[in-house]
Parts: C-alpha cells; structure tokens; sequence
C-alpha cells in the first residue's frame, strides 16, 4: 500500500477556480505535494519534467484538450507510466468507454467536492484501501 | 496537520477563491443573457452560442465545487441545451438563466453572511 503523503500529483485543468480549489483540496486534506499546470502543452512539460506519481487531467480544455494530452502523455516513455485521472462533467453516458479508449486510470466528475477529492484520488490509485473509505462519490477505476 | 484542520483550511480557501471569482462568474451569467436576448430577438451567432457554452461550461464545474449544487445543476442544464447544436427554445433559455442569476446572488448573500458570522 502507497503512502499518498509522499506522493506529487499534477492537476491540469485551464479554469483557475478548479486548479486552485483542487490543489488546497489535495495538500490540505490529502497531505499531496501538488502541481498545476493551466493548459495541455504546459502539463505535458511539466509531468516531464517533474515526473509526478499522478495526474489529473480535464478532459475539456481549448487548444490541447484532455484527449490529446492523455494520448501524448501516454506517447513519451517518460511519462507513459504515470496514472491520469480524467476529470469531467461529461461522462456519465461515456465514461467506461472513455477510460477503456484513453488509457486514464479513472474518472472524476466535475464539480467533485473538495473534502472527498483526495480520497477520490487515493481509491482510484490504490493509494489507500477503498474499504476504509465511505462516500467518495463519483469516481470510476480502470 | 489534522484531518479537521485541514477541512478548515479548505473551507476558508473556498471562500476566498469564491470571493475573487464571483464577478467573473456573474460576468458569465451576464455572456448567457446577451445570448438568451439574442436568441429572443433570432440572431443568435455561432460565435456568441460557443462563447455561451463554455461559460456554462465553466460556471456548471466551478460552482459545483464552491458548493452551489442547484447553481450548478442549473448551468449544466444550460449547457446541456447549447452543446444540442440546434438553437435553444427562447423561453426556456432565458427562465434557466434568469434562475442562475438568482441562484447566484443568492449564493454571493449566503457567503457573505456566513463570512460575517464567522468574523462576529
């Protein structure tokens, strides 16, 4: 078992309301170091470089959308390894077909609550035991 | 750090971030109503029906966090009409964004009176 206070997530996301939320969701209540990254092409430089334990990435964002940062992501040997964590409102009709055909690790849906995100996180990962947790609402493992 | 502690500190975090976007998301209300008076008067732009549909976009995802369900259950309906391609019932429309509207300077009144109560 992992523990989630050693690790460093990614969160990707252009709308600086969710990044921000996110990320003190993340140190806060999860213990994460967490780094953010406003567009795809910047995630992508920054999971290389940074090499992250986890990403999470929205799926709807302009220019480099979720899609296309994930397919890179999973393109470079550097950081093909690192689990992504879609993060959108639009999957409840998709989102096992979206997590088979994208090689994401998991779904979380938007808006997620902030004091169950790092929890969210940890189920989807493995990070921490599932059973232990109740109520982490709206999340979907590979 | 405890766990309690922590959730505080997410609280309060919520709270300022709320405060500083607050306009921006009135501002996206605001791009809604320009679209609903558009579509009101027929000539509503492509442009103008994308530039709406990310701001419900963004208002749905955002609010949500911040608390505001029904606010964000009610952009997510908006949103839901403008990603069906083909140009929204007027009437419709305009009642869900008038809603949001309302829904949300109720939300600016409750935060600031918990903001108050906290302070007191």
């Amino acid at each position: 078992m992992d523990n989630p206070l050693s690790k460093t997530v990614l969160v990707i996301d252009d709308d600086r309301d969710i990044r921000e939320v996110a990320k003190a969701s993340l140190e806060l209540v999860g213990g994460f170091t967490v780094l953010t990254a406003e567009s795809g092409s910047r995630g992508l430089l920054v999971a290389q470089e940074a090499k992250p334990d986890a990403i999470i990435l929205d799926l709807m964002m302009p220019e480099m959308d979720g899609q296309e940062t994930l397919a890179q992501l999973k393109r470079d040997p550097g950081t093909a390894c690192i689990p992504v964590i879609m993060l959108t409102a639009k999957v409840r009709a998709q989102k096992q077909d979206l997590v088979h055909r994208g090689n994401a690790a998991g779904i979380l849906l938007k808006p997620f609550d902030p004091m169950l995100l790092s929890r969210q996180v940890c189920e989807i990962l493995g990070w921490i035991s599932s059973a232990t947790e109740e109520g982490a609402g709206d999340s979907a493992t590979r | 750090m405890t766990q309690q502690r922590g959730e505080e500190e997410v609280r309060a975090t919520l709270e300022k971030v709320w405060l500083e976007s607050r306009p921006q998301a009135l501002e996206r209300v605001a791009t809604l109503e320009r679209l609903a008076e558009a579509i009101r008067l027929g000539a509503p732009d492509q442009e103008s029906r994308e530039i709406a549909l990310a701001a419900a976009h963004r208002l749905s995802g955002a609010l949500g966090v911040f608390g505001f369900g029904e606010a964000s259950c009610c952009a997510a309906e908006i949103e839901s009409l403008l990603a069906g391609g083909l140009p929204p019932d007027g009437a419709t429309f305009a009642q869900l964004v008038a809603r949001l509207r309302t829904l949300l300077e109720e939300a600016g009144a409750q935060n600031t009176a918990q903001m108050e109560k906290r302070n007191t």
